[in-house]
């Protein structure tokens, strides 16, 4: 496996110097009457009603027709990919493009499975500032080399009724002690789903005594010293959470759906304007706000891919392209279209990008900016494999 | 003469080439699909330079925490509910057979059969859950709770709601299939000359028609009995998830980012074949103790059983089955119109024609695709069905290896043996299509039109035909004109089967339709894991209502069609006379 790694990383440098990408103008010329199949999570109207209009835009601008394959999880694109590969189907594969991250990445760099690099060539790449955050060059630890174009931000927020729960607990720890004065009403979901897995680690960051071995591969570190308290910390809560521990929802929608039937007070999610959206849907009472713990909460940034098979290059990265620019960009982080954290820089933006984002609207329930506080970064990617394998051990009997 | 024609009629050649390729044709996607499981099993998949035989999979599969916990819950939510759903049907067949109650259960069979069982498990949640519908009806005038309670009533780690949502799924259809079958026996006959001698008719069900009856059933049963074992879409929903049932464990790590887990997955796959052989086993070896020892009291001149209490406590239970099973079904159109409905509201505060208005333009393509795919897999397998048995009626030996093959699709688990044929089907490069889609659904809804129409087919008075070829002196036009006009009510209701198991694929659909090819289902499905109950309502519930027409359509239009054809007929004619009245 390590072989592999080694020769995929050899492998996409030496193509990185040795070929030289042709100029943008051809770029446009060959992706024009391209079909992009784009496989991106489906769960979200609001997602698909944006990626709706990224199609219109891109038909409008440079005659691709974009077409949405709505998937229940993206581990499904990846294993098609696969699929393709072991039938020997290497130049007419059926995903153009993918919205990706973390583990599903890192298996498709890994394998050598993904088109590029490509992102930094991309005209609008020029608004990114790598320096920003991490997340951006780093995707979980695995290094992004240009094999993917970033598309938004997302960080941990936890939401409550302010009805039922007025000083929500504001840390791991104190979150224990909610759940054990109040029995059945605290919860997360389950790991492998990702909001799960990052439940575990913003946990783990919290309670660990080895706060420093997380930013490096897992095998470095002694992993049953450093995990010791999250287990000791689950064990106790699990008899005192929703259903006893006996089941986990399935996601950030099922949490705010408990939360909005009160069978639990506090939700969490990857989206930080997901209260908002949900309010204004009728699916959250207008009485939820957002919060973010004391010490910070755990963020990324999520981005779009080309399978190596992909018969529409061209048309890929012209689509990657434009879901970076300023317009687009702005749009998606619209409270009421989708409310996504933006992967400009703002000091990068012309003057009037820069007056548009500062006017943008906040939902009633979205945090600023400011309070959202300091993110902390994901551990490295290889702890995610680890950590669901001991929950899995632990807890799925 | 008559004899000549009617050898003829039975000798066709082509019939018997037809018969022939067809078997073979089922025997492609079998091999393959077996292959394409058992192979990596024994971690051999070239296309993942696995190259060299050898048990690493059946290792990590032994290695794996949840294997113990998961095998456990499969076996006891599978054979309860199996158990349960057959005795439940058959005890509400005994109670109600003769009475007026009987039509409007079996005209209450048609909603619940059509609907796909995912779509009622999720009503079900949104029934039984702690903050569902009975505790809102209920709260907070007799319960008192202003919050919902923090019981574990669905997706309990017993998996008592599986079992309770596979038997509101599975009784109706036993049901279905019991009402079909009975008509061979007789059982007014039987009723009758056991009234004749004293027995009251719950005693002829006991010891006369229960016995004759099952060797009728005993495939459906079976059906139901892996169905149960390996339903991957509704434990999703409603079965508990650490662990979940062996099935969906193995569909999580067949779809896993890491390629390893397939070989696992593979092994685990073999397992869950091997777990349905042994149930299907001692399903049977159960069958055969009880009657060894039931068979005494049949000849013991007793006039009452003890059977009683259990039939009619097994029918009331049904009707609270339906009961459950209905309140899932409403509940689903009231959050499709739903704008905001909190808890303990026993209805919504707002309503709203939003969602639906949203989702509009992709329902109507989506509707055509199901539909399109559901009726030509149906036709498709009525045809085959119709060319098999024709030939099984004249000769068995041919078709003795259909037999055996037909059921394999439905007796292998879906989660293992699909994606054994993904491969070859991305191989042959007719991913994504709409030919690889009605393949898939047409083996699989070939087998349930296949086995509705066997029996009713083969016994067939064949007696008409011949006297019709005498009349008519032309076996093709006497086969069509009689044989299948006579037949149309279980033709109809094969059709409309077959329209519902392809409404109902989900699998299937999303691995040879690669995402390109959504019908109503896979995009249910996907959205069911949002979480969005008004969306999932809707989908639902316009899911329900197109095999719902056509069950309905199945049930109406075989009696009424003879009465509809003969009046147009009629009036056709006086039209003629009229407009020759005048030329007089």
């Amino acid at each position: 496996m390590i072989k592999y790694f080694v020769a995929g990383c050899l492998a996409t440098s030496f193509l990185a110097f040795a070929e030289t990408p042709p100029p943008w103008g051809e770029t446009l010329k060959d992706a024009e009457k391209q079909t992009v199949y784009w496989n991106a999570w489906g769960g979200a109207d609001n997602i698909n009603a944006y990626i709706d209009w990224v199609a219109k835009r891109v038909k409008e601008d440079y005659k691709i027709t974009l077409k949405h394959v709505k998937l229940a999880d993206t581990a499904d694109a990846v294993s098609r990919v696969l699929a393709e590969k072991a039938a020997g189907n290497d130049t007419n594969g059926s995903i153009d493009l993918i919205w990706i991250n973390g583990e599903n990445f890192r298996t498709l760099k890994n394998n050598n499975l993904l088109f590029g690099p490509f992102s930094n060539n991309l005209p609008n790449y020029r608004y990114v500032d790598e320096s920003s955050r991490t997340s951006l060059t780093q995707d979980f630890g695995t290094k992004v080399d240009g094999m993917e174009s970033p598309w938004g931000a997302a960080q941990v927020i936890f939401m409550h009724d302010t009805e039922i729960l007025v000083e929500p607990p504001k840390s791991i720890p104190s979150l224990l002690d909610y759940a054990k004065k109040n029995p059945g009403r605290i919860t997360y979901p389950e790991p492998p789903q990702f909001l799960g897995t990052t439940f575990l680690k913003q946990a783990l960051i919290e309670l660990t005594n080895h706060p420093e071995k997380l930013s490096a591969p897992v095998s470095d570190a002694n992993f049953t010293l450093v995990t010791e308290p999250l287990w000791a910390y689950l064990d106790e809560l699990h008899p005192v959470a929703w259903r006893q521990g006996s089941s986990f929802p399935s996601g950030a929608e099922q949490m705010m759906r408990l939360l909005d039937d009160q069978e639990i007070d506090i939700a969490l999610s990857f989206d930080v304007s997901a209260a908002s959206v949900q309010i204004e849907q009728g699916n959250l009472p207008d009485t939820v706000r957002s919060y973010v713990f004391e010490n910070g909460t755990i963020g990324n940034t999520h981005f779009v891919a080309i399978p190596y098979n992909s018969a529409s290059t061209a048309g890929a990265q012209v689509v990657a392209d434009f879901l970076l620019s300023p317009e687009a960009q702005l749009k998606k982080q619209h409270p009421t279209t989708w409310g996504d954290l933006s992967v400009l820089t703002f000091n990068r933006l012309p003057k009037k990008y820069q007056t548009a984002f500062n006017d943008l609207p906040r939902g009633v329930a979205t945090l600023s900016i400011e309070s959202l506080g300091k993110s902390l970064p994901e551990p490295h990617g290889s702890w995610v494999e680890a950590l669901e394998k001991e929950w899995r051990k632990r807890y799925s009997r | 003469m008559v004899n000549r024609l009617y050898q003829a009629a039975i000798n066709m050649p082509l019939l018997y080439i037809s018969a022939i390729s067809l078997t073979l044709l089922l025997l492609v996607p079998i091999i393959i699909g077996l292959a394409g499981t058992i192979l990596p099993a024994f971690n051999y998949l070239p296309a993942l330079a696995h190259m060299e035989f050898g048990l690493t999979p059946w290792r990590s599969l032994l290695a794996a925490p949840e294997l113990m916990g998961s095998i456990k819950l499969t076996l006891v939510s599978g054979l309860l509910a199996t158990m349960i759903s057959f005795v439940l049907a058959f005890s509400l067949v005994a109670v109600l057979y003769q009475t007026r109650w009987m039509s409007s259960i079996r005209h209450s069979l048609a909603p619940i059969l059509a609907i796909p069982h995912a779509a009622i498990a999720i009503g079900m949640v949104f029934l039984l859950s702690p903050s569902g519908w009975i505790v809102r009806l209920l709260s907070p005038w007799l319960t008192g709770y202003e919050r919902p309670p923090t019981w574990v009533s669905v997706q309990d780690a017993y998996g008592l709601s599986l079992v309770l949502a596979l038997v509101v799924k599975e009784t109706p259809f036993l049901l279905f299939v019991i009402l079909s079958s009975l008509p061979q026996l007789k059982p007014q006959a039987l009723l009758q000359v056991g009234a004749s001698m004293g027995y009251p008719p719950l005693t002829v069900w006991r010891k006369v028609i229960l016995p004759a009856l099952y060797p009728l059933i005993r495939f459906p049963l079976l059906i139901v009995l892996a169905f149960s074992l390996t339903v991957v879409d509704l434990t999703l929903v409603i079965g508990p998830n650490s662990p979940s049932t062996f099935a969906v464990t193995l569909f999580h790590w067949f779809t896993d980012v890491d390629l390893e887990r397939r070989f696992t997955a593979s092994a685990g796959a073999v397992l869950l074949m091997a777990i349905i052989l042994l149930s299907a086993l001692a399903w049977e070896l159960f069958y055969r103790v009880f009657i060894y020892f039931d068979r005494k009291r049949w000849g013991n001149g007793k006039r009452h059983t003890n059977a009683y209490l259990f039939f009619k406590t097994g029918a009331y239970l049904y009707l609270g089955n339906m009961g459950i099973a209905l309140l899932s079904l409403l509940v689903l159109p009231i959050w499709a119109f739903t704008h905001r409905w909190r808890f303990p509201d026993i209805l919504p505060s707002e309503w709203s024609l939003k969602k639906i208005q949203q989702l509009a333009p992709i329902l109507v393509e989506l509707a055509c695709a199901s539909l399109l795919i559901a009726v030509v897999s149906s036709l498709i397998s009525i045809a085959i069905s119709l060319v098999m048995l024709e030939q099984k009626r004249c000769c068995s030996t041919v078709t003795q290896w259909f037999d055996r093959l037909i059921c394999w699709p439905m007796l292998l688990p879906q989660v293992g043996f699909l994606f054994g044929i993904q491969v070859f089907f991305i191989w042959s490069d007719v991913n994504g299509t709409v030919f690889a889609v009605l393949a898939l659904h047409t083996l699989y809804v070939l087998p349930y039109v296949y086995l509705t129409l066997s029996a009713p087919y083969l016994s067939f008075n064949q007696q008409y035909y011949t006297q019709a070829i005498c009349v008519t002196h032309s076996p093709a036009r006497s086969y069509f004109l009689i044989k299948l006009a006579m037949l149309k009510p279980i033709l109809w209701s094969a059709f409309a089967l077959g329209v519902a198991v392809s409404f109902a694929q989900y699998l299937p659909t999303l691995i040879a339709g690669e995402g390109r090819i959504n019908t109503l289902t896979t995009e249910a499905v996907a959205l069911a894991a949002s979480g969005d109950r008004k969306k999932v309502g809707n989908m639902a519930m316009l899911q329900a209502l197109f095999p719902l027409l056509i069950f309905m359509l199945a049930q109406w239009l075989p009696y009424s069609w003879t009465k509809y054809r003969l009046t147009l007929k009629s009036t056709l004619k006086k039209g003629a006379l009229k407009k020759t009245q005048p030329i007089k």
